[in-house]
């Protein structure tokens, strides 16, 4: 948007104050002046760019990180793996439902639907698609973003394997190193998707 | 005021109120019981704190104790104090700073629930190890998610708002 089309006034995503509007020089941005949050970034889509790229190789890792086994316990011969998904058929076997529930949102669907989310916002800023329903996905994407507790489950893994060792052998399988992975391009998706470019993405597309 | 802000303010208060109760609960109950080898070991969260401590893992105990007590803890004081400090025009930089603190601090106290599912998947080997949750892991798990939504509820721009209505 030009400083013309707002009218010379840009309302703060933080707190909704009104900023006077100004055209920016490449990579300089626009704070508010009460609450000092961004409100405006030099145009350029390349942030946009990374998160479709982290958030394309987050799905592919999220697959593989859903697929393997996490970690195997040994106790005197006896051996059992787990993959995510085991963790909340047994919470729910055991009566459970609302935290098998909850794990289940958070440390599968909810991050498999962010970075779903992101993906097809991402995508359609950068080819200048209009797909439909954009603003509802980006909407999600960014109610999403709190749930996408992989980094988090990671380090559970870790405290796992702490407590386990303890009691028996515990065994690392390739599926920590997705969920590692994983998390990591969580994080660089969420750190790359900036909702003000979002914004302006969409507003030139529609 | 307008209405959809009332309601939200409403709402938040309502889910701090729920998240201050049941916390005392999801502290006193325990949250899963290990069995091995025939001993029976039922679990609080402090308890099993305690116990990573004393196996001489203090990092990692450290780490437990921050991410699954003081957090939520710390999160329902900062929700308690800036739905009390509502329509105040003070400190609203450092209120706004501490809500977003509190919006991305406040999910690390999943790590429990996260730890008591990985436990639950592999503690199935029958009368060798078995895990099995407990009714404080419910209590815990109601206490992240009243608080996530209470947090979703009080958004940043409620801030700003004094009581003479949105200040310019």
């Amino acid at each position: 948007m030009s400083v013309e089309e707002t009218g010379g006034m840009l309302s703060c995503s933080e707190c909704g104050a009104a900023c006077r509007d100004r055209a920016l020089p490449p990579r300089a941005e626009l704070r508010c002046g009460r609450c000092g949050m961004r409100v405006k970034k030099a145009r350029g889509l390349a942030s946009l760019q990374h998160a479709w790229a982290f958030a394309t190789a987050g799905l592919f890792f999220a697959v593989l990180a859903n697929m393997s086994p996490i970690l195997t316990f040994d106790v005197a011969g006896n051996t059992q793996s787990n993959l995510i998904v085991t963790g909340v058929i047994e919470l729910f076997r055991q009566g459970y439902w609302p935290v098998a529930a909850l794990v289940f949102f958070a440390g599968l669907a909810g991050p498999v639907l962010h970075l779903a989310a992101v993906w097809y916002v991402a995508a359609a800023c950068c080819l200048s698609c209009r797909w439909p329903a954009l603003r509802h996905v980006a909407k999600l994407a960014e109610s999403l973003e709190s749930w996408n507790l992989v980094p988090v489950y990671a380090v559970a893994t870790v405290v796992a394997v702490v407590r386990l060792e303890m009691l028996g052998t515990v065994d690392w399988q390739h599926g920590a190193f997705w969920v590692l992975v994983l998390s990591v391009c969580s994080l660089f998706t969420v750190q790359f998707f900036d909702h003000g470019l979002v914004e302006q993405g969409l507003e030139e597309l529609t | 005021m307008s209405m959809d802000v009332q309601l939200r303010l409403q709402t938040a208060r309502a889910l701090v109120i729920t998240g201050l109760i049941l916390y005392i609960p999801a502290n006193i109950l325990p949250v899963m019981t290990m069995t091995v080898v025939g001993d029976v070991e039922p679990l609080t969260v402090l308890g099993g704190v305690q116990e990573l401590y004393d196996s001489g893992l203090g990092p990692i105990a450290g780490i437990v104790f921050l991410a699954s007590i003081v957090v939520p803890f710390c999160k329902l004081a900062a929700l308690s104090w800036l739905l009390l400090m509502h329509g105040s025009p003070l400190w609203q930089r450092q209120r706004g700073a501490l809500r977003r603190i509190v919006h991305t601090v406040g999910s690390w106290s999943m790590v429990d629930i996260f730890l008591l599912s990985i436990l639950a998947a592999v503690g199935q080997l029958g009368v060798l190890a078995s895990v099995r949750a407990e009714p404080g892991a419910l209590f815990f798990a109601a206490v992240l998610v009243s608080t996530l939504f209470a947090s979703e509820s009080y958004n940043s721009r409620m801030i700003w708002q004094t009581k003479e209505g949105l200040a310019p």
